[in-house]
């Protein structure tokens, strides 16, 4: 720094001076900044030389860095660098890496996977990505749902049904829940007696004379809850109308309300308003069976399936 | 320090540089709150209020707009006029476009913010205006370029003064980029809608090409312009090397113009095109160093000063995150870094070490040495000039550190297989995990803003203290003519 310093006050001015006292030195350029400079071009020049880059008409240098890739024919070609055939290999790799468990997953059956370790490892990771892409938009990323909207999938209650078989069902085909809407139907005593019995199914306070008579207009014909909630209120797995004596909520936000008034209030609204919004998509065709497979196996295993 | 200073309204048009300055000042308060909301409502998302008009998608364009063309624009302005006149002895050659360009510039940045806020947008990063306002920007854009380009003609210096040269060639690219980036065709003649005339890759292509040069020209030749005026003139110096700024001047003008294919790197763009904006980028940082070395050099011999002068302490400072950020941009811009980096949080930290560390800290440094000679008076305070440099460096230390680490974190979680060939996180894992450094950035960026405001307080006293100067020494003057 001393020479540079020592430089600057030997060097001249270029003679010119602006608004007063604006003027420059005329100081040569450093030479570390010369010689960076000519580096760089040197870089430049080896990077044009790998990679693709100068065009010529209408077609470009290719650089000298190859890449041999497999096609989406499968043929094994041999291409100057470019990003596509990189993706392809890439994806090529993890497709080759994932195929063997794939093949077992095929020819296992779903008992098999399940008590296979090296196979549960695969699932665990597999699974996971398979729903995170596909499920957890509704379902949440560790599949516990959103009380309203999307049914929980880490408890043990299953709308469907829990086996291997219902949940593939499930997964292949989508699912629609529907509840009809009572509110015309019903008069607001009638709804009111019947969100006390349906409070009192799962322990919530309620007013036992109003339980009483909403208890039998559950199973009488005027209301006829008991077509889909069975007589028990247990519900029907083939018919995914939930079991309503368990305490666990799947459309009357329950949980979060405040108090017993609170809590009867929400299912009020349920039974006044019906539902039409519990629809679930069809995942054949969107995915391989294969992958059906894994997250069948991987919901099972979420909610210890039955 | 030995500057003359020329009184009198009739040799300058100092009234449009005092409005600009007034004006950067309140851009940048306006425009770096806006920042630190939407920054907010990446760490707590109910800042959305469930509202599209608080959306983080409205309120960016907004904040960019702000920040670059409000605050960065009308200080350039400012500076720019002011160095144009004081550099070659001559007054702006028409008041009337001066004014002109003031109030179409400042209608611009209003009509842009309500526009994006009512759901407008181009959908171009950095030029999200629609086509009535685009057609704006070029009518004021068109009067700054002949109003600069005719002062200088009418100069009485033979020789035209460096800082002159990058504000030229400054208006000029931005007049080429922005004429071309937003050719597009209006759904009819009533409607703000419209659609660009480029499509697919030629549209990423022709958007990056605006993209880059608009950091390269509006962000770094045209603050270098401010940095050759207002570095020698605080530090009483002259400048290191006539030479170097010729050398420098020419290569990054010429460089610049190749490097924006690199934004496009791992996508539909032909390979070809971003590894040959990839070695133009690395073939950019001597280029782009020259101004650096060129400042920081001006200042050898006048080192102490760092010790008593604040405001001298924003020129250094804002030299150095030019270099940083001069020096990252070719790193970032491999093919391999790239695949790292792209996309994630270093983007945007890099771009906030140029803005925060190189434009914001240059402007404030120039606008602190200019506005008290503007109104004629000192400093209102420099305790506060003092308190609004270790706000700022603190607050952009805070940002960029945050943004390294969260984007390098993002990048690595992207990319992470397991053993099974399977993406390791999902991208709500990924969203998750940057939620500290997301909290940290919006503080670094409050930390910005307070300097800011300090900053803008502090002005808003000098300007009093000017005018109050002002009128006692005129009573003093208009009782003297009394006696007399």
């Amino acid at each position: 720094m001393s020479e540079q310093k020592l430089q600057s006050q030997t060097v001249q001015t270029t003679g010119h001076a602006w608004d007063g006292d604006l003027q420059e030195y005329n100081n040569p350029l450093p030479v570390w900044w010369v010689y960076t400079f000519y580096a760089t071009v040197i870089f430049a020049i080896v990077y044009w030389t790998i990679y693709p880059s100068w065009p010529i008409g209408k077609d470009w240098i290719g650089g000298v860095s190859d890449i041999t890739y497999v096609n989406s024919e499968g043929e094994t070609k041999t291409h100057s660098w470019n990003t596509r055939a990189l993706l392809l290999e890439d994806l090529n790799q993890a497709a080759a890496a994932q195929k063997p468990y794939f093949d077992k997953v095929a020819s296992m059956s779903y008992e098999q996977i399940a008590k296979d370790p090296e196979m549960n490892g695969f699932i665990l990771s597999s699974g996971k990505a398979l729903f995170a892409d596909n499920c957890a938009p509704c379902h949440q990323a560790g599949g516990q749902g959103v009380v309203g909207f999307f049914p929980n999938l880490t408890d043990d209650d299953w709308l469907y049904g829990g086996s291997f078989d219902t949940i593939h069902e499930t997964l292949m085909g989508g699912r629609r829940g529907y509840m009809p809407t009572f509110g015309e139907v019903l008069s607001g005593q009638q709804i009111d007696q019947l969100a006390n019995y349906v409070a009192s199914l799962s322990g919530i306070g309620h007013d036992a004379a109003k339980a009483a008579a909403g208890g039998a207009l559950f199973n009488s014909e005027t209301a006829a809850c008991f077509y889909c909630h069975s007589s028990d209120a247990k519900g029907r797995k083939d018919i995914g109308a939930p079991n309503l004596t368990d305490n666990i909520w799947l459309w009357a936000n329950v949980p979060a309300a405040d108090g017993d008034e609170g809590k009867i209030a929400a299912i009020r609204g349920v039974i006044s308003n019906g539902l039409n919004k519990g629809v679930m998509p069809a995942w054949a065709g969107r995915l391989s069976p294969e992958q059906i497979k894994v997250l069948t196996v991987y919901v099972h295993e979420l909610g210890g399936g039955q | 320090m030995a500057v003359t200073t020329y009184s009198g309204a009739e040799q300058y048009n100092f009234d449009i540089v005092k409005k600009f300055s007034v004006m950067a000042l309140v851009w940048a308060v306006v425009g770096m709150f806006v920042g630190v909301y939407i920054a907010s409502e990446l760490a707590w998302p109910f800042l959305n209020f469930d509202s599209p008009y608080f959306s983080f998608g409205r309120f960016r364009p907004v904040h960019t707009s702000a920040v670059i063309f409000g605050f960065g624009g009308s200080a350039l302005f400012a500076t720019s006029y002011y160095v144009v006149q004081r550099t070659c002895q001559t007054r702006l050659i028409s008041d009337g476009m001066a004014s002109f360009t003031f109030w179409g510039w400042q209608t611009v940045i209003v009509l842009a913010a309500l526009s994006y806020v009512s759901g407008y947008s181009q959908g171009r990063e950095y030029a999200e205006m629609e086509w009535p306002i685009d057609i704006l920007i070029e009518v004021v854009w068109v009067t700054y370029l002949i109003l600069f380009v005719g002062t200088i003609m009418r100069r009485k210096q033979p020789h035209i003064y460096v800082a002159n040269w990058f504000y030229l060639s400054f208006i000029l690219a931005t007049a080429l980029l922005h004429t071309f980036n937003n050719l597009s065709m209006p759904v009819d003649l009533f409607s703000m809608k419209s659609y660009s005339l480029f499509s697919g890759t030629q549209d990423a292509m022709t958007q990056w090409w605006y993209g880059h040069n608009a950091v390269g020209f509006f962000l770094t030749a045209a603050f270098l312009g401010m940095m050759y005026y207002f570095v020698p003139k605080q530090a009483g110096r002259p400048i290191y090397s006539y030479r170097l700024s010729i050398v420098h001047f020419w290569a990054l003008s010429f460089m610049y113009m190749w490097v924006g294919g690199h934004h496009l790197h791992w996508t539909a763009l032909p390979d070809w095109t971003s590894s040959l904006a990839a070695a133009f980028s690395i073939l950019l940082l001597m280029p782009s160093w020259g101004g650096m070395i060129n400042g920081i050099m001006t200042l050898s011999g006048a080192w102490d000063k760092l010790r008593t002068d604040p405001v001298m302490r924003f020129m250094i400072v804002a030299l150095s995150f030019y270099g940083m950020s001069t020096f990252e941009g070719p790193m970032m811009s491999l093919k391999e870094v790239n695949a790292l980096s792209h996309y994630t949080d270093w983007t945007v930290g890099h771009v906030h070490s140029g803005a925060l560390g190189w434009v914001a800290m240059i402007s404030f440094g120039s606008l602190y040495h200019m506005m008290p000679k503007l109104w004629d008076t000192k400093i209102y305070s420099q305790k506060l000039v003092e308190w609004h440099f270790w706000l700022a460096t603190i607050g952009i230390v805070l940002y960029i550190v945050a943004m390294w680490i969260s984007g390098i974190t993002q990048g690595l979680m992207w990319r992470a297989f397991d053993e099974f060939g399977n993406l390791q996180y999902s991208f709500a894992e990924s969203v998750a995990a940057m939620m500290p450094f997301y909290a940290m950035r919006a503080i670094g960026g409050m930390f910005f803003l307070s300097g800011a405001s300090l900053m803008a307080f502090n002005m808003f006293m000098t300007i009093r203290q000017g005018k109050r100067e002002s009128a006692a020494l005129e009573a003093k003057l208009a009782a003297k003519m009394a006696h007399a």
